[in-house]
């Protein structure tokens, strides 16, 4: 008992400093990255002195999060005369939380078997085994969608609770640019429900790790190329950012539903967009690219297309779960960020069109092209 | 002890979750600004989520969330946000049918206890069962349910076309 308690503060405090250190990472990232793509040399004016030498340590402009973070924190925090003051203070976390919790079902590795990693811990932990992930549900993905229709209601209640033309229509357009692409984001993910049979999470990713046409990796994106094309563009309208950030657009409505909030309250909105880049990476890396797995890996080793083997150590599987992991969330959202900096734009009547008349009918498409072969081939 | 506490913690949350439900429950009944009521409303419902996961349905407790927070309650709350904060029918916190509302309310508990409670079965004796699976929810859903789900959705859209010929009808432009 004492010991699933301990494995499950451990997971619940590694998944919230990873999300925390994205956050922070990306900002950089984001910065750097743009800096990158136009020629420029980017973020580099925050330091630390080493006290007491001239040592200035830049880094490559790694503590601008730091500085954003602490600028933030000690500026003033100013709130207009609102309508509205319990909203407009519950707002924020109403965005930033459910953010959070989504992860709290996305598998971040394989399965942890204590007394395999190191024998002494055999003792304390007996010879049970942990799958890597805090909450084992046979709903994950249901808790998923759950959790991400909630942030829709923080983006609202922050644009109506400010009393300000600019934030309330910021608000109605997150409200029905978020409605319309939740939808098309439940609707690519069926298509894999009905390959995969499950929509327990790690059971996806487990079926992720063998081999389609003899050679190929089971990857959701092998069998579900187009949805996971639909997937990638609906999440990033869900988390309206440019092409799709017309209910921020800074050029119309100064900064849209939260034009009102100022220090670590703009700060918890701005943070929760960064996350969301990553639980987006996250989610499509579990969907559609195999998860914590490389290529032909499973939980005992490698199992290559021509049969032959590899067994690794429990405990190198288990790190190099952990980082295959890692790193494809990271590369998804340099990919989001590149999407960004490549500043394309939509207007807003061409967002919502784009949602009901483009992509809802392809995904539809696919759904149904996809029922229709599985029901031939007799799954 | 730290056993014991452990394998309480269930039940003492199961009794925060239902409290905090019924609390915010009343709250939405006895506040008066539209906004709070919706709010107190989507509190509700995401504790009676809570309440539904610790009973072991989580699929269950996913879609009261997904269905009542992030579908009907997203339409409330942006069918609000375009009220006028300073229509007079926001400055009376209660209607003139509190009391038959209260009266009514009376009997309806009456007539719960005295009809449902007592037929309640009791607590599962023994050892619990598996807990029900999204796999076992999906297999009656589709045989035994398939029906009412159905007519429940045309009831939805007949409400729908129901809603929209109501507003036509002031309407000068037929086009809407």
């Amino acid at each position: 008992m004492l010991a699933d308690l301990l494995v499950s503060v451990l997971f619940i405090v590694y998944a919230i400093s990873v999300l925390m250190g994205f956050g922070t990472i990306l900002t950089w990232v984001e910065r750097k990255q743009a800096a990158v793509m136009a020629d420029r040399i980017g973020a580099n004016r925050a330091y630390i002195r080493i006290p007491g030498t001239q040592v200035k340590l830049v880094w490559w402009g790694l503590f601008h999060g730091m500085a954003d973070g602490l600028k933030m924190l000690v500026k003033e925090d100013w709130k207009p005369r609102t309508y509205d003051w319990y909203a407009y203070a519950v707002a924020p976390w109403v965005v930033f939380t459910p953010v959070l919790l989504v992860f709290a079902v996305i598998p971040f590795g394989g399965t942890l078997h204590p007394a395999h990693l190191w024998a002494p811990l055999a003792g304390f932990f007996g010879d049970k085994s942990y799958p890597m992930q805090i909450a084992t549900l046979d709903g994950g993905l249901l808790i998923i969608f759950a959790f991400s229709g909630m942030t829709i209601i923080g983006a609202m209640l922050a644009g109506w609770s400010s009393s300000n033309k600019f934030a309330l229509l910021g608000a109605l357009r997150a409200g029905s640019q978020m409605i319309s692409y939740e939808l098309v984001l439940g609707l690519t993910l069926l298509g894999l429900i009905l390959i995969y049979g499950t929509v327990n999470l790690d059971a996806m990713v487990r079926h992720q790790s063998g081999t389609v046409l003899g050679f190929l990796p089971a990857w959701g994106i092998v069998y579900q190329p187009f949805a996971a094309t639909l997937f990638l563009t609906a999440a990033i309208a869900e988390n309206k950012r440019i092409p799709f950030d017309l209910p921020e657009a800074e050029s119309e409505l100064i900064a849209g539903y939260y034009t009102e909030y100022s220090a670590m309250k703009m700060g918890l909105f701005m943070f929760a967009e960064f996350i969301e880049i990553a639980i987006i990476g996250a989610l499509f890396t579990t969907f559609f690219l195999g998860g914590y797995n490389l290529p032909y890996m499973n939980d005992a080793g490698f199992a290559f297309p021509g049969g032959g083997t590899a067994a690794l150590p429990h405990g190198a599987v288990v790190v190099t779960q952990m980082v295959t992991f890692l790193a494809k969330v990271f590369l998804l959202c340099s990919f989001q960020i590149l999407i960004r900096w490549s500043l394309p734009r939509f207007r807003y009547d061409q967002v919502l069109m784009f949602a009901w008349k483009f992509m809802f009918p392809l995904a539809l498409a696919n759904l149904v092209i996809t029922a229709v072969v599985m029901w031939a081939l007799g799954k | 002890m730290i056993d014991t506490v452990l394998a309480s913690l269930d039940t003492v949350f199961l009794y925060v979750f239902a409290g905090c439900a019924f609390l915010s429950a009343a709250l939405m009944l006895f506040l008066k600004e539209p906004m709070r009521v919706a709010l107190a409303l989507i509190s509700c419902m995401v504790f009676l989520g809570g309440v539904y996961g610790l009973l072991g349905v989580h699929f269950i407790a996913a879609f009261q969330v997904l269905i009542y927070v992030g579908a009907v309650m997203v339409f409330m709350v942006y069918a609000i946000m375009l009220l006028d904060p300073r229509d007079e029918s926001m400055k009376v916190r209660y209607s003139h049918f509190l009391w038959p509302g209260a009266v009514g309310y009376v009997l309806l508990v009456e007539a719960l206890t005295a009809g449902i409670w007592n037929d309640l079965p009791g607590p599962p004796r023994g050892p619990a069962g598996e807990p029900f699976s999204l796999k076992a929810f999906s297999e009656v859903f589709l045989s035994e349910y398939w029906l009412h789900f159905e007519l429940t959705s045309v009831l939805l859209v007949a409400a729908v076309v129901a809603a929209l010929a109501v507003i036509r009808v002031n309407r000068k432009d037929p086009r809407g």
